[in-house]
């Protein structure tokens, strides 16, 4: 089976500064994919690079098979993408830009457009100008969905909306994963990749650094844990996997990478009250690999 | 810490004029010591030019009563006197430049800053909408006073040399005029900055504004008994302030009113309007009319229709007069011989008077053509600066077949603008019952387009080359061609430098024929900088603004 998207050693620097290097990365057809990352970390990049608006320093990246660099329109053939920023012409009306945008886009459901713009409540007699930044996302959004393309390119797709306007996205982006349509969602809002994502890809510093499924990357991840005593606490920092322990009182919260026995057996033998361990959340295992870590070093102008 | 808030209160206060004057300034400077240079050659080339009394005065005779002349760039006065024709030969020009700069600085540091979202936040800080107004004219006014200062200085330099002999107070006093179209239309860019809701429409508004001005003087100065209309017309007073020729402080009144006025008025209507709103503004709901929005060739005929409709009928507005002009400057006026020389020189055999005048004259017609063609770059570097050029491309459409449509667009205003100066043209020589044929008419139409064709070609391989410096660099070129047909000739004879004048290449059709030659030439040219454009367009990384 063709990958919706596949990228080989892309890499791509403005100037001296690198924004992405040698990323492979691969969506396979009717797959979401979380693509996490702080600012300046490469996202936009990535995706004005797989959309042919930027030629790579070095690689190459496929749509369904199709050069993106050699035959951009062939490759935009399959896909649908909706960016960060929603920069539509004023003049236009809401309905007006959709016509457009359908008839440039090749296909359009023309009737769950109609049905899309009234579940994200836009007014499509108003001019670009008189609408908010929400309701020019919601323009594109519209736009996107409604073609029922393959391949959905989402960078930061929700930025603007309300949270039920959210959830409509939401709504919209699980139904066409149903539909096996395959979706690459850049996005800042953890818990919206979170529930959408069948896999994740972290970058920094235009690195790609860790990808997989939420399940793969708990399982390498810390455990967290939190215990209340009877009595003082043990000494629990010296148990073979037991990192970041902090102790208030009673009360013990620590995080444990691999097997959990060796501190289960110090826990039963001290008279333990209370215990609760839990999964890392996709925050935590983000946080995890950016809060201790420097910086991501400096904004890169994405648009360059 | 209350003198330190004092002095960030302070700092609040001014900080939108300092940075407001800051870039009109930059402008401001580079326009001034263009103005000045301008001035300060046609001062010391005079004696060149005209050695000998003899020779002045049979300069003044021939162009001091050409009635055509006088209705583009303005009433001659003393033309026999080195200040009569410095005061002459550029003023006009300055006039027109020094306008044109000041709408468009007005429109870009008021109407374009909110338009993008800026004005915003800084209507967040220590200020309000009437006040931040009452800063960002005060630093027009500073980038109108750099602008002055350049002009004034370098007329004094060259007022002060033996040879020109101008008093510093009417060197200033010229400045001052050369000057005085630019402040009116910085307030006036102020005032259409509130009153419509884009850059854009302000443009065009105060654009209208400076036509009808420029109109109105034109009759008054090229229809024997209608003097007293130059009252009427801002760009009028300018001219009765006669520098250099018995400078009329007089006519400073009404430009100082209508500055103060209408620079007032912006301040009121800022205050009194909702931030991102406009007096005349549009409605915000309409029905959809997608006829055109198939495609990206139908797109940019809806967006730019009206500024493409604007420019045809303004030229073939201006052809209409020039060509109702020509006939008064035919009938038994010394001029003609001094046009028809130059028309020899030039390279043609003027078939009359009135087709002589009008061969000249279309020249400027193809500089003014070759602007429109440069505001469709720049139109095309503006949806790709602006992000809009994503939303066409992330889909089912080419790099090529985009610009390829922009050009073509570009092509048909460019083809559509000659051809109305040649039916304008015909018409006003047409209603004076003067003899020029609608099919010369018709060439000398195809003939202003040619420059304008060049032009669109240099600019699409700029536009894939540079993108964010081809708009610059392109109106730098029109610019350059231009005043190397001015005044090229007078500075040097080096052929090179004079060959740079694009326009210089055709014949003043209808006075010669179409120089198939030169038009091959810079078509072949266009068309192949056009191909290398699109190619090189198609290679490069998509630029914000």
């Amino acid at each position: 089976m063709v990958a919706a998207i596949r990228t080989e050693s892309l890499a791509k620097s403005f100037g001296a500064t690198v924004a992405l290097r040698s990323l492979d990365l691969e969506v396979a057809e009717g797959e979401v994919l979380g693509y996490l990352g702080p600012n300046g970390a490469g996202k936009t990049t990535t995706i004005r690079c797989l959309l042919g608006m930027i030629r790579p320093s070095a690689g190459r990246a496929e749509i369904f098979g199709v050069d993106a660099q050699a035959h951009p329109a062939q490759a935009h053939r399959r896909l649908a993408y909706v960016p960060g920023e929603a920069n539509l012409w004023p003049g236009l009306t809401g309905s007006e830009t959709l016509h457009l945008l359908g008839r440039v886009q090749g296909r359009v459901d023309s009737a769950y457009r109609d049905e899309l713009i009234g579940r994200f409540q836009l007014d499509p007699s108003k001019r670009v100008r008189a609408y908010s930044k929400g309701n020019r996302q919601k323009v594109l959004l519209i736009a996107a969905l409604s073609s029922r393309a393959d391949l959905l390119i989402l960078d930061e797709p929700t930025s603007g909306l309300d949270p039920l306007m959210e959830e409509t996205f939401r709504e919209c982006v699980a139904a066409a994963r149903r539909r096996g349509q395959a979706v690459f969602l850049s996005s800042h809002i953890l818990s919206e990749v979170e529930a959408l994502s069948d896999r994740v890809a972290i970058l920094r510093a235009g690195e790609l650094i860790e990808v997989g499924t939420l399940a793969q990357m708990r399982h390498l991840s810390a455990l967290s844990v939190d215990a209340t005593f009877d009595a003082t606490p043990p000494d629990l920092s010296r148990i073979p996997g037991v990192t970041a322990v902090d102790v208030e009182g009673n009360r013990v919260r620590c995080q444990v990478v691999g097997s959990v026995e060796p501190l289960l057996g110090v826990l039963a033998a001290s008279g333990v009250h209370q215990l609760l361990s839990r999964e890392p959340s996709l925050e935590e295992l983000f946080l995890a690999h950016y809060g201790r870590e420097p910086a991501a070093g400096p904004e890169v102008s994405h648009a360059a | 810490m209350r003198h330190e808030t004092g002095v960030r209160d302070r700092q609040a206060a001014t900080a939108i004029a300092w940075a407001t004057a800051k870039r009109a300034a930059r402008s401001g400077a580079v326009w001034g010591a263009l103005f000045g240079v301008l001035v300060l050659n046609e001062a010391l080339s005079y004696h060149k030019n005209f050695p000998t009394a003899a020779s002045q005065h049979k300069f003044a005779q021939a162009f001091g009563g050409n009635a055509g002349l006088t209705a583009i760039v303005g009433a001659a006065r003393r033309l026999d006197t080195i200040g009569g024709f410095v005061a002459w030969r550029v003023f006009g020009l300055l006039i027109i430049v020094g306008a044109v700069w000041g709408l468009l600085a007005a429109t870009r540091l008021l109407r374009r800053e909110e338009d993008a979202g800026r004005w915003e936040l800084l209507l967040a800080g220590q200020t309000t909408r009437r006040h931040a107004t009452v800063q960002a004219i005060a630093g027009l006014a500073a980038g109108w006073a750099v602008l002055w200062a350049l002009t004034a200085a370098l007329t004094v330099v060259a007022g002060s040399r033996a040879s020109v002999g101008f008093p510093v107070s009417a060197s200033l006093f010229y400045a001052t005029a050369a000057t005085a179209s630019a402040v009116m239309f910085l307030a006036i860019g102020a005032l259409a900055s509130q009153l419509t809701p884009t850059r854009r429409q302000a443009n065009g508004l105060a654009a209208a504004v400076f036509g009808v001005a420029f109109l109105i003087r034109m009759v008054a100065d090229g229809v024997t008994g209608l003097a007293w209309l130059r009252w009427v017309s801002p760009l009028g007073w300018v001219e009765n302030l006669h520098p250099l020729t018995g400078s009329e402080p007089l006519a400073l009144v009404p430009i100082v009113l209508l500055t103060v006025g209408t620079a007032g008025a912006a301040v009121i209507l800022a205050g009194r309007r909702d931030l991102g709103a406009a007096v005349l503004a549009r409605h915000q709901s309409a029905k959809a009319s997608t006829r055109l929005l198939r495609g990206p060739a139908g797109l940019v005929i809806r967006l730019e229709r009206w500024v493409a409709l604007a420019w045809i009928g303004g030229l073939a507005i201006l052809a209409a007069i020039f060509g109702v002009v020509a006939q008064s400057a035919a009938v038994g006026n010394v001029a003609v011989e001094a046009i028809e020389q130059q028309v020899s020189r030039l390279g043609g055999h003027p078939g009359g008077a009135t087709t002589a005048w009008i061969g000249y004259e279309f020249l400027y017609l193809a500089a003014l053509v070759a602007f429109a063609a440069a505001a469709q770059i720049s139109a095309a570097r503006g949806e790709e600066a602006d992000g809009h050029l994503d939303n066409l491309l992330a889909r089912q459409l080419n790099r090529g077949t985009w610009l390829a449509g922009r050009l073509g667009f570009g092509v048909a205003l460019v083809l559509a603008a000659g051809l109305a100066t040649g039916v304008g043209g015909w018409i006003g020589v047409a209603a004076r019952h003067g003899g020029i044929g609608l099919a010369a008419m018709m060439q000398a139409g195809l003939n202003v387009a040619v420059p304008a064709l060049f032009i669109l070609g240099v600019g699409a391989l700029l536009y894939g080359l540079l993108p964010r410096l081809a708009v610059p660099i392109l109106y730098a070129v029109i610019l350059w061609s231009f005043l190397i047909e001015i005044i090229g000739s007078s500075i040097t004879s080096n052929h090179w430098l004079l060959d740079t004048a694009i326009l210089s290449h055709l014949g003043p059709v209808p006075a010669t024929t179409l120089n198939w030659t030169a038009i091959t030439w810079l078509t072949g040219l266009a068309l192949t900088a056009a191909l290398a454009g699109v190619a090189a367009f198609n290679r490069r990384d998509l630029a914000a603004a």
